[in-house]
């Protein structure tokens, strides 16, 4: 389930600008994953797991988690499940619904921006490779 | 140690770190965090020891909860303390928070430095004030003695008004630029 290129090799630490980068995107992709609807924490940290490279230690997910909806860009309600015990599920309210389009234009304009700032870069790269 | 055990201590911990929040909110954080550790060990197959592993040491994750609570309730507080206290705490973390905090203590010493002269300014009318000589600032605050002439004093007892002023408004900048600082190091916590 998990995407293996996300996960980065056992000891290999991603450095502390790439580690800085990831966790200031970390709000904006917990706010996105629950776009299509609600999850609980679990499946949240999952769904980061394979669909971007924000890989975390499983525990800082519910902090963020807690903070957002203090915020009052998420709610939360307790669902009772087969496995046993009631989960968490959180959705996006429409104050999270706003700021994560707003969010979610913001990055695609500067991240659009540095590309092509990039691009002369990466053809080097190419080049000598 | 047995499975349940291990999870029992470690959810004990946690909401023995988890002092500052209600019992309310950390009855819930504790529910949900035991929910999370017996689904993904099912999930994984694995055992309860690893998944207590990912989910970090028990201090760090308290930690973390607790730092949201504090920044959280300070960025809508007026009082100094408060606020230098989650300055304090940001300030551990790095750079940015440092960064913050000396500019805080800066501000509250300057704004309220600038009120204490005004309200010393009726007492010591003869050392309170702003001094110039030949149309340039000499000194200005409470001195001991006072600047000697030809170096007068140009704002009498309008000096209480203008430190007033002058004075409230750096102590309100300075709480709304903690307080704005506090929210940015939130959503940014790359900089902490």
């Amino acid at each position: 389930m998990a995407n293996k290129r996300a996960l980065p090799a056992d000891g290999e630490q991603p450095d502390r600008w790439e580690a800085q980068l990831r966790k200031g995107a970390l709000e904006m992709a917990t706010l996105a994953c629950l776009w299509r609807g609600r999850l609980y924490g679990l499946e949240i940290i999952r769904f980061l797991e394979s669909h971007s490279q924000l890989v975390l230690a499983e525990g800082t997910i519910y902090p963020i988690l807690n903070r957002l909806k203090a915020e009052g860009l998420l709610t939360s309600e307790w669902v009772e499940a087969e496995a046993g015990h009631p989960r968490k599920y959180y959705s996006l309210t429409d104050a999270g619904r706003q700021r994560l389009s707003l969010m979610a234009e913001a990055w695609t304009c500067f991240s659009k921006g540095l590309s092509h700032l990039l691009e002369p870069v990466l053809e080097q790269q190419e080049i000598h490779q | 140690m047995t499975a349940e055990t291990q999870m029992e201590s470690y959810l004990t911990e946690l909401r023995l770190h988890l002092g500052p929040l209600t019992i309310a909110e950390r009855e819930e954080i504790v529910r949900e965090i035991s929910a999370h550790v017996r689904d993904s060990a099912e999930e994984s197959g694995g055992s309860i020891e690893t998944v207590l592993a990912r989910l970090g040491p028990v201090k760090e994750l308290a930690a973390q909860y607790r730092d949201g609570l504090l920044i959280r309730k300070a960025s809508g507080s007026l009082s100094p303390l408060v606020l230098l206290r989650a300055t304090l705490r940001l300030a551990t973390k790095g750079i940015f928070g440092i960064l913050v905090f000396f500019l805080a203590i800066l501000g509250y010493a300057f704004g309220g430095g600038l009120v204490l002269t005004a309200l010393i300014k009726p007492i010591l009318p003869a050392n309170t004030g702003v001094w110039i000589e030949n149309g340039r600032l000499v000194d200005s605050g409470v001195l001991f003695p006072p600047p000697a002439s030809p170096a007068h004093e140009v704002l009498g007892m309008g000096y209480i008004l203008v430190a007033l002023i002058l004075g409230s408004m750096t102590l309100l900048i300075t709480t709304f630029a903690i307080r704005r600082s506090l929210r940015l190091s939130q959503r940014w916590q790359s900089l902490l």
